[in-house]
C-alpha cells in the first residue's frame, strides 16, 4: 500500500493526486492493482474512469482514479 | 522523470519570469490568491515568489483540507474514537490536528484504537477484517477526496459491511471563495484555481468569479512552471482587461470535470445547510453530509456526537492566514509556540497549510533577505 506520507506529510490530506500505471484489472469489482513511479503498489477504484487495461496511466487520489491520463 | 522534468526546466522558468515582468504595470500592486494548499506548498518549496516582481503578491487561500477543520469537529471525532471497542480511522495529518483537549494522536496514546489510512477503501478493508468491531472513517477533504468516500460507502452497502460507518467532514470549494470575495478586508485581483478539485468539478463552478466579480481565474497544475504560467495568464488577462476562466492544467482537467464522480457524489451526499470552517466561521451550503439514502452509514447518526462548538485558540491567527489577510510569519505564535512538531493551529499541521509550508521552506527566503 502506498504510504500516507509523502515527502513531508500526508498526500491524501494535501489534496495531492499521483500518476499510477495499471498492472492488473478486476473487471467485476471495478478495481485495479496499480504502481506509482516509485514502484509502490496500491489497489485503486476505477469506476470513475471507465474500463482500464494494463499499461494505462491514471491520476489517483485516495485510492480512486480520477482521470485516465494516457491509454496503454 | 517524464511529465515532471519538463515542468521544472529552469530556462523556461526564467523565460516565464521575464514574461510576467513585461505584463505588470509599474505602480500597481497585484494580489493573486492561490486557492489550493498544494499550490502554496509548491510556491514555498520552489521559491516561486522569489521569481515574481515585487508588486505581484501571492496570497494563500483556504484550500487546505486539514486546515479548515474546526476544533469542535476534532472533539467530535475523538468522542467517536473513544467508543469502547471501536476502531477509528483517518488520514495521516488529521491525527495531529489539535482539538480542545488534545488530538486524535493523543487519544490513541490514551488507549483509543485510532488508525491511519491512506484511502477510505483501506478503512472498509479494516471493517471487513474486524466484523465484531465498529469501524468509523473520519472523511475529510474537498471535491478531490469526496468521490473516494462516496464510492467506498456504495461498496460498503453493496458488499454488506454493517460495522462500517463514516463521519463526514467533506467541504466544497466554491462557498468559501464567494465568502472571501464578499469580504471587505481583502482585495484580490485574480485566482490560481485548484487543479485537483477541478479534475472532479471541472471549470464551470468557477465561472461566477469573472461573471459576478470580474476577476480572472486560471486553473493550474502544481509543478513550478505550471504555477508561473498561471500567474502569467492571470496578469495577461488583467493587462488586456479580460476576466474569464482559463485552464492551464488542460493535460489533466477536462472543462466539464468527471461527470461520473459528480453523479456518485450527488447520490451519496447532500449539502449541509451550514458548516463551520476554521477561522472563517459558518458558511452556508459549504459542506457535505450523507444523504438520507445512506443515513444508516452515518456515524454521527449511528452513535451521536456532542456537536459542541469550540472557539479557536486566542493566540492562533489561522483565520487571518486562511483568508490571506496576514502572512504566516505575521502570526504572533508562528515558529515559536506553534511549530509543525507542536502545532497550535491547523495551518501548521499539514504540509499544504500555509504556515507549515512557509516554516519548512519559505523562512529561508527571509533569512536570505536579512543577509
Amino acid at each position: 500500500m502506498t504510504d500516507c506520507h509523502g515527502e513531508t506529510g500526508c498526500i491524501t490530506c494535501g489534496d495531492v493526486a499521483i500518476e499510477m500505471t495499471v498492472l492488473r484489472v478486476d473487471d467485476v469489482r471495478l478495481l485495479a492493482l496499480c504502481a506509482s513511479a516509485g514502484g509502490e503498489k496500491e489497489t485503486v477504484e476505477t469506476e470513475l474512469v471507465g474500463a482500464v487495461a494494463p499499461g494505462d496511466e491514471l491520476l489517483v487520489h485516495a485510492g480512486t482514479a480520477l482521470q485516465r491520463l494516457r491509454a496503454a | 522523470m517524464r511529465y515532471v522534468d519538463e515542468f521544472r526546466d529552469p530556462e523556461l522558468g526564467r523565460a516565464l519570469a521575464g514574461e510576467i515582468l513585461s505584463l505588470v504595470e509599474t505602480g500597481r500592486h497585484y494580489k493573486v490568491m492561490e486557492v489550493c494548499g498544494g499550490h502554496t506548498h509548491s510556491i514555498y518549496k520552489y521559491g516561486i515568489d522569489d521569481l515574481l516582481p515585487e508588486n505581484v503578491e501571492l496570497v494563500h487561500g483556504p484550500g487546505c483540507p486539514v486546515c479548515v477543520i474546526p476544533m469542535g469537529r476534532v472533539d467530535d471525532g475523538i468522542a467517536l474514537a473513544k467508543i469502547p471497542d471501536a476502531i477509528f480511522t483517518c488520514f495521516g495529518d488529521m491525527m495531529r490536528v489539535p482539538g480542545s483537549k488534545g488530538s486524535l494522536l493523543d487519544a490513541k496514546a490514551e488507549g483509543a484504537d485510532v488508525r491511519m489510512v491512506y484511502s477510505p477503501l483501506d478503512a472498509l478493508r479494516i471493517a471487513k477484517q474486524n466484523p465484531d468491531r465498529e469501524v468509523i472513517f473520519f472523511a475529510l477533504g474537498f471535491e478531490t477526496t469526496a468521490p473516494s468516500t462516496a464510492l467506498t460507502l456504495r461498496r460498503a452497502r453493496a458488499e454488506g459491511v454493517p460495522n462500517f460507518s463514516c463521519m463526514c467532514n467533506h467541504v466544497t470549494i466554491v462557498p468559501p471563495l464567494r465568502a472571501l470575495l464578499d469580504s471587505p478586508d481583502l482585495r484580490l485581483d485574480g485566482f490560481v484555481g485548484p487543479g485537483h478539485v477541478s479534475t472532479v468539478v471541472g471549470a464551470r463552478p468557477f465561472e461566477f468569479i469573472p461573471a459576478d466579480y470580474h476577476k480572472p481565474v486560471v486553473i493550474s497544475g502544481f509543478e513550478p512552471l505550471d504555477v508561473l504560467q498561471s500567474v502569467s495568464m492571470i496578469l495577461r488577462q488583467l493587462a488586456e482587461g479580460r476576466s474569464e476562466v482559463e485552464n492551464q492544467y488542460s493535460r489533466v482537467v477536462p472543462y466539464e470535470g468527471n461527470v461520473t464522480a459528480l453523479k456518485v457524489m450527488s447520490e451519496v451526499f447532500e449539502l449541509r445547510p451550514h458548516f463551520e470552517w476554521r477561522g472563517l466561521g459558518f458558511i452556508s451550503q459549504s459542506a457535505l453530509a450523507l444523504s438520507e439514502a445512506y443515513a444508516d452509514l452515518d456515524a454521527e447518526r449511528r452513535f451521536g456526537v456532542p456537536g459542541v462548538r469550540v472557539a479557536d485558540p486566542k493566540a492562533c491567527q489561522c483565520g487571518e492566514v486562511l483568508k490571506g489577510v496576514i502572512k504566516p510569519w505575521e502570526c504572533k505564535v508562528f515558529g515559536t509556540a506553534c511549530t509543525p512538531e507542536r502545532p497550535i493551529g491547523t495551518c501548521m499541521v499539514s504540509p499544504e497549510g500555509a504556515c507549515a509550508a512557509y516554516y519548512n521552506y519559505g523562512r529561508y527566503a527571509t533569512e536570505r533577505e536579512v543577509v
